[in-house]
């Protein structure tokens, strides 16, 4: 993150003086931990931080650890919002988040798995924790939104959630206050009473109000607490109090307004100059204040007016920070725009300079904008550009940047591709092209072959030197990774070799992004040998680099490369030494280690060693998300998914593959075995053509396609489909269709010697001949593809097509050379035939909502009332169904609960007054 | 660069935004030079020229945090 950690934010603010007690608020908050979620929602002065402040130290909120988070602006990007979060929590639960933070640091999570370890650290918590949510309001990016929606759907019981705010926030209210587990404080419950404006008015004025007096000023302020606190100030002292009160009652300007020009008016010149100046400030500390007002009083000015109750809010123990009350700070600043509308900007100028100098780059960065100090901001975030852009503060970037005036970009040539690496990397493609070039105009005026540029008009700017000589390497590697994304092979190529060749001989990280994307290209074209060479330089210059979470990355590429070309033995191993990489004798293991035993469990798979397969599954799950790339929760189920197939349960393998389609995370990689490819595949090996045949009619495949890389696996699929459509029916036409289009998807998979492609070609080729009728073309075919396969160990490309393929490998087997692997081939047959095993443990658990679903099965709901229940559509609740059915390798209702209740899968109920009906069995 | 003069042509249009209470004429610049008008019945009219959505509910979050009572929005030349 740029700039440090406020350990301010995550302070539970100091506890103010003069409170009224207000135990009907108290104690509806003391309910409110019965609830999920407790709503304070109000506008600014109704008291929302103080009741909260006053509860959490009151006695019965008091057990509970509690974890505080002052929320503004800048947590509108998601890595700062995590990260603060995170920190906050575990200022109440020391024990959770280390694995949530270190996803936050790696360039390569979704906040999605970030939540995920989180929740899973939370759930495994042994103590409740109060986490407080204070200003939400200032939330307003829909990705920092996004994902609280998904905490506070996924909030383990042991968390109890306080948002408080001006607005409503953006989450499923609605649904929630039905379901009872929300509680809230909203304005008409914080304003102050008649009482208790009496209460507070005596104590705090320490004069005798008549009754009279207090019901006009409570009328005039409607039970407004921070007008109230202001009109209370005012009074302080004066003589004519009945005065003041009829003429602030008569008169109908804003409450506040009226009331701060009062008090400001009865303060000396050096308080109310010293109020105005500062109000620029979002934060106060003394050496800034001085910074700002150019006088040396600054601490002693924060103390008097801390003492004094002048609406100033301590931001931590120690008296270093401060903040003005919002509204408070409003009203002063809008006086002094209007009475030192010049100062405005040389006081945003001083604060910049103070915050550059003491490192806060963030703060320097808002108060130079704000003061229009547009070169000393464009200096600033031109040189946070790499911190930035290591800490995944894409949103932040791009707020900066949008801020700066466009003419400022167009000038600074490093700050232009910063730019456009901030729009790339959160998908957008619009604007990055103009920016490379803008930056390109700086460093060669005549680009070669084009047009002649206009001239720059001005001088260019550059802050960061180091910056600058990395760009034409840098530009030509964004203009690469443009073409991939858009399908461009060639333009790719060109590009990414442009970016090898200028990249200096130090910029590993340079040279090995080039030499990685020109190895996705020629995969993508199915030129896998270039491919692989490329790769395996990427892994080299990444390593160098110090990169080794991407080096598992590259080894993920080149294993697959090798699976393409029948290398099993090769994948295996490169594998291996990937895996010495991040999993280091000293250390903690490296993200990525979960990639590769997944990786490593999927040859294993493809040689028949199931039980070692799931071994390293397994494995691969206990080290937990984090040190996993984005790509592994899918990945993990297909592998699983064909550990499943293989033993038998095509229900638990058809889930798996429907889950991983939910999981998906796409990448550079080619999609060359797309998920619902996959499914079909097992579809029409089971007999289920009709809706493998469905599925190849809506991707508009046709046996007269031209053989094309990224869709063999496509069309192989739809080939086996047909075959199984002509088995079934007796009726050779269908297939007939498809042994052309496997002919041409041979002789391309021959052309690019894509073995592991060829062996797969030939297995649905002996089917499909012997499905015609053609017995020795289909053995011949068979024959091929064991010579190919045998020398490195493949079982399951054969043996998944169980009792279809099973005459042929016996008629092999029965003469053959052979023989031999015929008939281990025969034998791996058995296990996909018969039995179904019953699943020993739960290898892939039910998700939140299925474990809802699950609970309402046991009991009388029927399918309709449970969809009620949980507000979704009634298909909803047949597809959680499924899937639970799936998981727990049951087919009815009644077997499915016992088994739940087998596994412990329903949570002992806790405290919940509607749970605790169900008696403990 | 998404500058203000470039997103407010097409979608934009003039706005009445009516609060309860007063607002002194120097709260104009706080709500980037919207037009303050006191009416008769105690409440302050806030007008303002070429708003998009965006802007529009920018000058609302403001209203929001100064606890001023809303009491209407309206467009006045669609």
């Amino acid at each position: 993150m740029v700039g440090p950690l406020l350990e301010t934010k995550l302070h539970v603010p100091r506890r103010r003086r003069g409170l009224v007690a207000r135990p009907r608020l108290l104690e509806r908050l003391d309910r409110g931990t019965e609830a999920a979620l407790t709503l304070v929602s109000a506008p600014a002065g109704f008291g929302k931080t103080t009741v909260l402040t006053d509860w959490l130290t009151s006695v019965a909120a008091g057990q509970r650890p509690v974890a505080w988070l002052s929320l503004d602006q800048r947590d509108n990007d998601p890595a700062v919002f995590w990260t603060y979060l995170v920190a906050a929590l575990r200022t109440a639960a020391p024990g959770v988040g280390a694995g949530a933070l270190a996803l936050l640091q790696s360039p390569r999570a979704s906040t999605e798995a970030v939540l995920a370890t989180l929740v899973n650290d939370l759930s495994a918590s042994p103590d409740d924790v109060v986490l407080v949510l204070d200003d939400y309001h200032v939330v307003d990016a829909p990705e920092v939104q996004d994902g609280m929606s998904f905490l506070v759907e996924h909030l383990p019981a042991q968390v109890h959630l306080v948002i408080a705010g001006r607005a409503d926030p953006a989450l499923p209210l609605a649904r929630w206050r039905a379901r009872g587990d929300l509680v809230e404080l909203r304005a008409a419950d914080l304003r102050f009473t008649a009482d208790e404006a009496a209460a507070y008015l005596d104590v705090a004025t320490g004069l005798t109000l008549t009754t009279a007096d207090v019901a006009a000023l409570e009328q005039r302020t409607e039970g407004w607490i921070a007008a109230l606190q202001l009109a209370a100030l005012s009074m302080q002292g004066r003589d004519d109090v009945a005065g003041f009160i009829a003429g602030f009652a008569g008169d109908d300007r804003y409450v506040v307004d009226y009331l701060v020009e009062e008090v400001l008016a009865r303060q000396p010149e050096r308080v109310r100059s010293f109020l105005l100046q500062t109000s620029v400030l979002s934060r106060l500390t003394g050496p800034l204040c001085d910074a700002l007002t150019g006088r040396n009083d600054g601490k002693a000015m924060l103390e008097a007016l801390d003492r004094a109750n002048l609406f100033l809010v301590p931001l931590d123990g120690r008296r270093r920070w401060y903040r003005y009350h919002h509204l408070f700070a409003d009203v002063l600043h809008v006086r002094l725009q209007d009475e030192l509308p010049d100062a405005v900007s040389g006081l945003h100028r001083q604060a910049a300079e103070w915050y550059e100098r003491s490192g806060d780059r963030a703060e320097a960065v808002h108060h130079a904008l704000a003061g229009g100090d547009v070169a000393r901001a464009a200096d600033l975030v031109e040189l946070a550009l790499p911190a930035l852009q290591k800490g995944r503060q894409e949103a932040t970037m791009r707020r900066w940047l949008e801020a700066l005036p466009d003419e400022v970009i167009r000038v600074r040539p490093v700050l232009g591709v910063g730019h456009a690496a901030a729009l790339m990397v959160s998908g957008r493609v619009e604007g990055v092209e103009a920016r490379l070039r803008d930056a390109e105009r700086w460093l060669s005026p005549t680009p070669d072959g084009a047009e002649e540029p206009p001239a720059p008009p001005t001088e260019m700017v550059v802050a960061d030197e180091a910056g600058f000589r990395r760009l034409p390497s840098a530009i030509a590697m964004y203009r690469a990774g443009q073409a991939l994304l858009s399908g461009d092979v060639a333009g790719t190529v060109a590009h990414a070799r442009r970016a090898l060749d200028l990249a200096g001989a130090e910029d590993h990280l340079g040279r090995g992004g080039a030499a990685g994307l020109l190895g996705l290209a020629h995969w993508a074209s199915g030129d896998l040998g270039t491919a692989h060479r490329w790769y395996s330089d990427a892994a080299s210059c990444l390593e160098e680099a110090g990169h080794v979470s991407d080096v598992a990355g590259c080894a993920i590429a080149l294993a697959d490369i090798c699976l393409a070309r029948a290398r099993l033995g090769e994948a295996r191993s490169t594998y291996e030494r990937a895996l010495r990489l991040v999993t280091p004798d000293a250390g903690p293991v490296l993200r990525g280690a979960a990639d590769v035993h997944v990786g490593i469990a999927g040859i294993l798979t493809e040689r028949g060693d199931l039980d070692a397969a799931r071994r390293h599954l397994l494995v691969s799950r206990d080290l937990g998300e984090h040190v996993g790339l984005p790509q592994n929760p899918y990945r993990w189920r297909v592998v699983m998914a064909r550990i499943r197939e293989a033993e038998g349960d095509v229900a638990a393998a058809l889930g798996l593959l429907e889950e991983a389609e939910r999981r998906y995370v796409g990448d550079y990689f080619p999609e060359v075995r797309p998920l619902p490819a996959l499914r079909a595949q097992v579809l029409a090996r089971r007999g289920r053509w009709a809706e493998a045949l469905a599925w190849a009619q809506e991707r508009g495949l046709s046996v007269d396609d031209d053989p094309d890389y990224l869709r063999e696996f496509e069309h192989l699929t739809f080939a086996r489909a047909l075959a199984a459509r002509s088995a079934a029916q007796g009726d050779a036409r269908p297939v007939s269709g498809a042994v052309h289009l496997l002919a041409r998807l041979l002789q391309a998979a021959e052309e690019g010697c894509r073995t592991g492609s060829v062996i797969a070609v030939l297995v649905v080729q002996a089917l499909a001949e012997q499905t015609r009728g053609d017995v020795p073309a289909a053995l011949a075919a068979l024959r091929r593809a064991l010579a190919l396969a045998e020398p490195q160990g493949y079982v399951r490309v054969f043996a998944d097509e169980g009792a279809a393929i099973g005459a042929l490998l016996r008629a092999v087997a029965a003469e053959d050379a052979a023989a031999g692997y015929a008939h281990r081939l025969v034998a791996a047959l058995g296990t996909g035939e018969d039995d179904v095993p019953a699943p020993a443990g739960l290898v892939d658990p039910l998700s939140a909502r299925e474990l809802d679903v699950l609970r309402m099965l046991g009991s009388d709901l029927d399918g309709p009332d449970i969809a009620r229940r949980l507000f979704v559509s009634v298909n909803t609740v047949r597809t959680h169904t499924k899937n639970i059915y799936a998981k727990l390798g049951v087919t009815n209702r009644r077997a499915a609960v016992r088994r739940g209740e087998d596994l412990d899968l329903v949570p002992r109920p806790r405290d919940r007054p509607d749970r605790a009906a169900v008696p403990d069995r | 660069m998404t500058k203000q003069t470039a997103g407010r042509s097409a979608d934009s249009s003039r706005y009445e935004i009516r609060l309860g209470g007063h607002l002194e004429p120097r709260w104009a610049a706080w709500f980037d030079g919207m037009t303050l008008t006191h009416a008769d019945d105690g409440s302050t009219l806030l007008t303002g020229c070429a708003l998009d959505q965006a802007a529009l509910h920018g000058v609302l979050q403001k209203v929001r945090d100064l606890g001023l009572p809303l009491l209407a929005v309206a467009q006045l030349d669609p």
